[in-house]
């Protein structure tokens, strides 16, 4: 019974309304600008979490070999400290798309998609949320990585929504900056 | 579980740290008693974080992020917590009953749970007052611009490091001309990264040689990828390099080393990729003084270069040890291996039987090489025994192994390879221990980088450099028939030449082979017929062999070459002298001291020249 129950209340998450702010300060439904999408890949990330930065090569590679299978993706920023025009400077420099940024400055998405990390992905196929958790295994903790990841968590997840499979490992841990310092 | 606890009392009561635990204790007893129940931000946070943090924390400081303010302390509160309760920060990788070392702020039990308290608590922010300065003096070491004043010399790589955006550590070895017109003497060197995002550590050596600067240009862009060279070394007995929040204090002025011109700085940069694309440009200031040294330290390596750890072992322990052979004072130990080692130890055991603990790293990270200077200098007698045990996991337990999955890992200065030595730098009393300490010890040194070189050589086998140095070394270790071998795999590799034939030869000569020595010399001779240097080892050869007229011969050759040097006359007339031919021995130096050699040759050569005239030979 306690599974059904978890079942449950992830669609009651995901289905509450849920508003981000795009960089012209305009309410967005995250999930109605990916409503056509085959899944909707949220990542949250801060200008100044440098684990999260570390991660932008890794995030434009998934960007490419999945962005044309029909699944969508969006950089977003919980840290209301994170300014439109930072915003701007932070995805020119790391080579995110200037269309893909969202931000998130009550920490509502994150809620919904219970990430509570800076660099932390959620997956959502049809406005459910199929998998939460890190990009790759290579941050273990704090002052302890891998020089290459061992698993790539994310990247799994994203090809079994593709390939019409259930996700092997929906939720992993993350490492990295912590949202939940964004709102004190 | 008893027993634990007793053994451990038993070392604590035998330390020398005693007295450092018990101010330790008292400290957080008090402070324990001082915590109080509301801790604010303005009372009892941004102190702390002022004195231990800020010295790296700060805008344009090494560290990720700025703590320099309520707002942003607050903006990693959570990370705060669990970063110091881990001991992650500060990095401070020694055991804390160790030392006390130079620029050495651990945080206490107490600290770090009144960081956790105030989180706790809701980050409260407290009285607008301004907080209290700390009383230390880490607070002001940030300062910006130079820490140690303005440098009398500043070398900037000419050129930025594109450094790439994505993977793991890089590592690039940069190669500066230090323009010195003059001897000068270094009290100190400031190393200024150029993008302290990524830039994580600095090793620095000086090449008298152009060896390094020649890799440099070889190599497109700035600097070179590859290995810190044999001619690239510490300056006497001195420690330099750079790791974030340590700049090394300025030298007493009668402990500076020399510096000459023509020398070049070595930088091997350890860089962590961004995310993006990153330029890199040290600098690096310089603090001259105009007087020699008086007192110069030696620089102890114990270590191990047959490092061996099949793949899966994940407890493999290189130990090592060295006896004083005269008294030293330590100043510091720099305790170094790469990405599988996780335990690593240094120890003196006095000639009473008392065990010093130098240093101790219970979670080693290759990332965190500190040099550990000493608050303290102390002395250890003559047969104090210096011993090392690092401990190695090249199992898939270990995070940070650089293979995945484990490959067998041998000695070598590459990251993916391991190393194991532990540098301690000491005094002596007086200019004879220094010189003793310095001519033992370097004879546990060189065969102790045979195994390298070897190791190296098994690797590539074509590197004709390596047979090289390997050669020297075992030429200085006194085994000359593995010279020989190396001299002729580095001939068999750079093609025959007169040089290469007379490194045989005189590594033949030194075996005592004589018959294949004057093959070799003959060989560098048809390759090179006015080759004074093969003539005149010749010579020798033939001497030696009883041979004493092509001896007269080879000395004669020499002698023509070198028209104005009395050196080969010299070695002319003994030979005339070994055939019973005093005269022309007698005359012969006659001609040499018609050349005017300088003092303490001319009397010599006086001398001789009545020996011989007495018909006896010197």
């Amino acid at each position: 019974m306690p599974k059904l129950l978890a079942a449950v209340l992830l669609t009651l998450a995901a289905t509450a309304p849920v508003r981000v702010v795009d960089l012209e300060n305009r309410a967005v439904d995250p999930f109605q600008i990916t409503a056509g999408a085959k899944a909707a890949v949220f990542l949250f990330t801060a200008t100044d979490c440098p684990i999260s930065n570390r991660y932008a090569p890794e995030i434009q590679r998934l960007h490419q070999a999945y962005g044309n299978q029909g699944v969508r993706f969006f950089l977003v920023y919980p840290n209301p400290a994170d300014t439109p025009e930072l915003i701007r400077e932070h995805a020119k420099a790391f080579g995110y798309p200037a269309d893909a940024l969202l931000r998130d400055p009550k920490q509502a998405l994150a809620k919904a998609a219970k990430v509570t990390i800076a660099p932390e992905a959620a997956v959502f196929v049809q406005g459910r949320l199929v998998y939460h958790g890190r990009i790759d295994d290579r941050f273990v903790d704090f002052g302890l990585d891998r020089p290459e990841p061992t698993v790539r968590d994310l990247d799994e997840a994203i090809a079994a929504v593709v390939a019409g499979k259930p996700v092997p490992h929906p939720v992993t841990q993350a490492v990295g900056c912590y949202i939940a310092d964004y709102a004190r | 579980m008893w027993f634990v606890a007793f053994a451990n009392l038993v070392n604590f009561q035998n330390s020398p740290n005693l007295q450092n635990r018990e101010n330790l204790e008292n400290r957080q007893n008090r402070e324990n008693r001082e915590n109080r129940a509301n801790p604010t931000y303005s009372h009892d946070i941004a102190p702390l974080i002022a004195d231990r943090c800020i010295v790296c924390h700060h805008e344009e400081g090494s560290a990720p992020f700025s703590l320099e303010t309520y707002a942003t302390v607050k903006r990693h509160a959570s990370q705060i917590v669990q970063v110091t309760r881990k001991r992650v920060m500060p990095p401070w990788k020694a055991d804390p009953a160790d030392g006390p070392f130079v620029g050495q702020h651990p945080l206490s039990d107490e600290e770090i749970s009144r960081i956790a308290a105030w989180v706790e608590a809701g980050t409260p922010e407290g009285t607008a007052e301004p907080p209290a300065r700390s009383s230390s003096t880490h607070a002001d070491r940030w300062a910006p611009g130079w820490q140690l004043g303005k440098p009398d010399l500043v070398v900037t790589l000419p050129e930025p490091y594109a450094l790439q955006a994505s993977g793991t550590d890089v590592f690039r070895i940069f190669v500066l001309p230090l323009p010195v017109d003059r001897t000068r003497y270094v009290r100190g060197l400031e190393f200024h990264p150029g993008n302290v995002k990524v830039v994580h550590h600095a090793n620095i050596r000086i090449d008298h040689t152009p060896a390094s600067r020649a890799l440099d240009s070889a190599d497109p862009g700035p600097g070179y990828s590859g290995l810190i060279l044999r001619s690239a070394d510490y300056p006497e007995g001195h420690f330099l390099g750079w790791t974030p929040g340590q700049v090394p204090p300025l030298l007493p002025k009668e402990m500076t080393w020399r510096l000459d011109p023509g020398t070049d700085l070595v930088v091997e940069v350890h860089m962590q990729p961004s995310g993006k694309t990153e330029s890199v440009q040290p600098t690096i200031g310089l603090y001259f003084s105009d007087t020699p040294p008086t007192k110069t330290p030696a620089m102890l390596r114990l270590g191990r270069q047959n490092i061996d750890i099949p793949a899966g072992e994940s407890h493999y322990v290189v130990t090592d040890s060295y006896v004083l052979p005269v008294d030293a004072e330590i100043e510091a130990v720099q305790p170094h291996a790469h990405y599988r080692a996780r335990d690593v130890r240094g120890d003196a055991t006095l000639p009473d039987g008392t065990t010093r603990e130098l240093i101790h790293i219970g979670d080693w990270d290759f990332r965190w090489q500190h040099v550990f200077r000493f608050e303290h200098p102390f002395w250890l007698p003559k047969g104090t025994r210096l011993s090392m045990r690092y401990v190695y996991d090249n199992s898939v337990t270990n995070v940070r192994n650089p293979e995945h999955p484990p490959v067998r890992a041998r000695w070598g200065q590459r990251s993916s390879d391991e190393m194991g030595d532990l540098w301690i730098q000491v005094l002596t009393r007086t200019e004879p221990d220094l010189v003793t300490l310095t001519r033992e010890f370097r004879a546990k040194v060189a065969a102790e980088d045979v195994h390298g070189y070897e190791s190296e050589i098994a690797r590539d086998p074509n590197d004709a450099a390596l047979h090289d140095d390997a050669a020297l070394l075992y030429l200085e270790l006194q085994q000359p028939n593995e010279a020989v071998e190396h001299f002729r795999k580095s001939m068999a590799i750079k093609g025959a030449s007169a040089a290469g034939h007379y490194n045989v030869a005189t590594a033949l000569a030194l075996a005592h082979r004589l018959d294949e020595s004057a093959k070799e010399y003959e060989a560098a001779i048809a390759i090179d017929r006015s080759y004074a240097k093969a003539h005149n080892n010749l010579g020798n050869v033939r001497l030696a062999q009883g041979r004493t007229v092509d001896a007269i011969a080879e000395f004669a050759v020499v002698a023509k070459l070198e028209p104005r040097s009395a050196d080969p006359l010299e070695n002319l007339a003994q030979a005339y002298a070994i055939a019973g031919d005093f005269d022309r021995a007698a005359d012969t130096i006659d001609r040499a001291l018609r050349l005017s050699p300088p003092e303490p040759l001319a009397s010599e050569l006086a001398r001789r020249r009545e020996l011989y005239r007495q018909r006896k030979r010197p």
